[in-house]
């Protein structure tokens, strides 16, 4: 509260500097000679992929890197870091810099109330009596515009909502009155609108006079916010700037690369990675319209206990084109999309693949049209056998599950599949645990490909990759719909995904169909309240 | 497991294996070979294990019995397993009403203390080393197979299972290719914790007299036939007693560090 009475200067004295800093993991070096400071009133974001170094220069700021940490200055809050021991640290974080946790979902206790969780800090902090504590944790709560703060400081992590909970974990980075508020990735893997309540709130802090870092891998997130902006390559920052002149006037060669893979306003089948393959933007799937389409949802409901998880869905999905299904966490997309794969049985409505009936079927009626479907989902490795290799996997899609031996007859198409996915054949020995997390979900679509089907439901396929690498997979997608003709339904929560993929997009809410239309009606002219309440949230770098 | 202690386990699985199948490389005597001149000799340069009341040489004996012990070890965890397989898949596989059918079962079976149950299903097929194998195996079969059971049913909600039903695969493939190979893993340094135990119940069956009948040797009928004697002859019980513990304390460390290994995976 003091810094809020102070005045707004502008050039107040850094509350962190650092210079030189470099972090070592044994002979490994994670950062190396990283310098910036963090004034009051500013924020700073730090970006660059996973890997990079981000969260270990952020972390050694709160004497957490775990590593060697070396610098010519690491003046934190008045204070030397490199003098600092760990009791003495102990007194820094939460006090004068605190962090808003990457995993934002998994980071409280669920077995404790809110309140008595954020309270914690105070406990190590200060000399607070119950009812005091008790007090400053609603305080902090009204603070983050949580509706009705006393019931939910009694409330356990797992009876608030999503955005409730990302609420509380900021008051929990608030409740010390930190001068330093570090946000590693909490807006990753959050859907748009609890991404904007982050960066509103993130924005508050700073107005206050606090020092903001934001950590993030997608530049999009970081332009409305950041004051300045430091790319980070390998354990080094490769470009640092004032936020306008890096966005629009990047100097370094990685920096445009990450400009270039931000999916929102580029046109359909326009490469967003520097990929040797050759642009091909002309509309490839221009005369499906007329045929039949290659998947049809008609009136799909289902309820879990009382609650309408799907209500009343229909689609149709012409064939060579892309649907995007869009919506929030919780909105029904991920059930829509069991039922349309034959996981979940609805309570009513059908599903039709080539104008055949797909859902509700009996299982082995439907097992020769099940190739003409595939799926990809969000964690590739969860989905592949842990025993089998690369090679094993595909081959056992090839052969509809008689051999994994590639040996057996499949190793050319093992080998011609790798490579239409852009991946080296090389690696059909390896066992998927060993590939990146791009490299995996190639592998994924790749084994999806295997029956040359007719439609790809790809839920959530590149939530869980950095931008740059979302970029590669997406025009790798891009590329294989031109090249096959198959029909993608496009599941994600992410509005620039979609509106780079999709030639036409639903927007989803409550279990609901709410609007559906053509991509450039939905984001230049759409209709329903939700729908321009979702655009307005949507963090946008054009 | 360190490259030592894995050397050492397979020098270990080797001697035992090669002992089992060839004893007579090890030792060229006949365990059968009867010198009534020679009875009770204490262990010495002759005989390095002494001899019993028949003058047969104790060694030669307990070298030749490892082919019956193991053999009855192995054969009755393969029984065992084999049958908790199947029991254990078809329960989590099966409808709800046939997966409690089958629990209760293996419950009611559970609940019976394993020897007992051994023993009972002896008294209805007359001892032998055929009935020791199914005797010993029947009653570990319940416990393998509650655990195959529960993994699979883990396995069988899993994203894995999913892509599998999307990708065509029908019941029968899903469970040879992916649902059993998984829930095994797990469960393979049990087994071989299991063998050793059974190595010691096939012994214990026989001390009994109801699994391999004299004069052959075997572990167990020999600690038997020993006792007898235990007051002025105590290597006739010591020597095939220390071959029990040593291949079981051996599989259960081997099953141990298997088991530590799974556990880091």
């Amino acid at each position: 509260m003091s810094i809020e009475s102070q005045s707004s200067g502008q050039e107040r004295a850094p509350l962190i500097t650092v210079s030189n800093l470099s972090v070592s993991f044994g002979c490994t070096v994670a950062v190396q000679d990283v310098s910036f400071t963090l004034s009051p009133g500013r924020a700073l974001a730090l970006v660059g992929e996973s890997g990079s170094g981000k969260s270990v220069t952020a972390r050694s700021l709160l004497g957490l890197s775990g590593g060697t940490v070396t610098a010519d200055t690491l003046q934190v809050c008045g204070r030397d870091g490199l003098a600092l021991r760990d009791r003495q640290w102990q007194g820094i974080r939460g006090n004068a810099v605190s962090m808003i946790l990457q995993d934002a979902l998994m980071a409280l206790d669920p077995l404790r109330p809110v309140g008595r969780e954020i309270g914690d800090a105070l406990k190590v902090h200060g000399s607070y009596s119950r009812a005091e504590r008790r007090a400053r944790v609603i305080d902090a709560l009204k603070r983050v515009h949580l509706p009705d703060p006393e019931l939910r400081a009694r409330q356990r992590s797992t009876e608030l909502s999503g955005g409730m909970r990302q609420r509380a974990l900021i008051a929990q980075a608030l409740i010390g009155d930190p001068q330093v508020v570090i946000a590693d990735e909490a807006t990753t893997a959050l859907d748009s609108k609890l991404t904007a309540l982050v960066l509103q709130q993130l924005r508050q802090l700073k107005e206050q006079g606090r020092a903001v870092l934001m950590i993030s891998h997608d530049l999009a997130q970081v332009a409305n916010l950041a004051d300045e902006i430091a790319v980070m390559r390998r354990g080094k920052i490769v470009e640092h700037g004032p936020a306008a002149g890096v966005l629009e006037d990047p100097q370094h060669e990685y920096t445009r690369t990450l400009l270039r893979a931000v999916p929102s306003g580029v046109p359909r089948f326009v490469p967003l990675s520097a990929s040797p393959a050759p642009a091909a933007p002309t509309a490839v799937a221009a005369d499906a319209a007329d045929s039949a389409p290659a998947l049809r949802a008609q009136n799909l409901s289902m309820s879990f206990g009382g609650r309408r998880a799907v209500d009343s869905v229909s689609f149709e999905l012409p064939s060579g084109t892309t649907l995007g299904l869009v919506g929030e966490s919780g909105s029904g997309k991920t059930t829509t999309a069991r039922i349309v794969l034959g996981l979940q049985k609805p309570d009513s409505g059908q599903v039709q693949l080539l104008g055949q009936e797909f859902a509700p079927r009996k299982e082995s009626q439907r097992r020769e049209l099940r190739r003409a479907m595939g799926a990809i989902y969000q964690n590739p490795l969860g989905s592949f056998d842990p025993r089998y290799t690369a090679g094993q996997l595909l081959a056992d899609a090839l052969s509809k599950g008689k051999s994994k031996r590639a040996a057996g007859g499949y190793r050319d198409e093992v080998a011609q599949l790798l490579e239409q996915v852009e991946l080296d054949p090389a690696l059909a020995s390896r066992n998927p645990r060993e590939l990146s997390g791009g490299q995996r979900q190639r592998l994924a679509i790749a084994r999806a490909l295997a029956p040359q089907p007719a439609v790809l439901v790809l839920d959530e396929p590149v939530s869980a990759l950095d931008v740059s690498i979302q970029a590669t997979v997406l025009d790798l997608l891009d590329r294989i719909q031109q090249e096959t003709g198959t029909s993608y339904l496009f599941i994600s929560h992410d509005l620039s995904v979609i509106e780079h993929m999709s030639d036409r997009v639903a927007v989803m809410t409550r279990g609901r169909i709410v609007e559906q239309a053509d991509t450039a009606q939905i984001f230049g002219d759409p209709q329903h309240e939700y729908t321009k309440s979702l655009l307005s949230a949507m963090p946008r770098l054009r | 497991m360190s490259r030592l202690s894995k050397i050492l386990a397979w020098l270990f699985i080797a001697f035992w294996a090669l002992t089992a199948l060839a004893p007579a490389l090890i030792t060229p005597g006949d365990p059968l070979a009867i010198n009534p001149a020679q009875a009770f000799q204490a262990p010495g340069a002759g005989h390095v294990f002494g001899t019993d009341e028949s003058g047969r040489d104790i060694y030669t004996r307990v070298i030749h019995g490892a082919g019956d012990s193991l053999f009855i070890g192995l054969a009755a965890t393969a029984v065992g397993m084999g049958l908790a397989i199947v029991l254990g898949t078809l329960a989590a596989m099966a409808p709800r009403w046939l997966d409690g059918i089958i629990l209760r079962v293996l419950e009611a079976l559970y609940s019976i203390p394993s020897l007992l149950l051994a023993l009972l299903i002896i008294a209805f097929t007359g001892p032998g080393v055929g009935p020791a194998i199914i005797a010993v195996g029947l009653s570990t079969a319940p416990g393998y197979a509650r655990l195959v059971r529960s993994q699979i049913r883990t396995l069988k909600n899993s994203e894995m299972l999913e892509a599998a039903t999307v990708l065509g695969r029908g019941t029968w493939l899903k469970v040879r290719n992916h649902l059993v190979p998984n829930a095994l893993k797990p469960l393979l340094a049990l087994v071989t914790l299991g063998v050793g135990q059974a190595v010691i119940w096939a012994a214990a069956l026989s001390f009994l007299g109801l699994g391999t009948p004299p004069p052959a040797p075997e572990w167990g009928a020999m600690l038997s036939a020993g006792r007898t004697y235990l007051h002025l002859a105590w290597w006739m019980s010591l020597f095939p007693g220390l071959a029990i513990v040593v291949v079981a304390a051996g599989a259960t460390l081997i099953g141990r560090a298997l088991g530590g290994k799974a556990r880091t995976i």
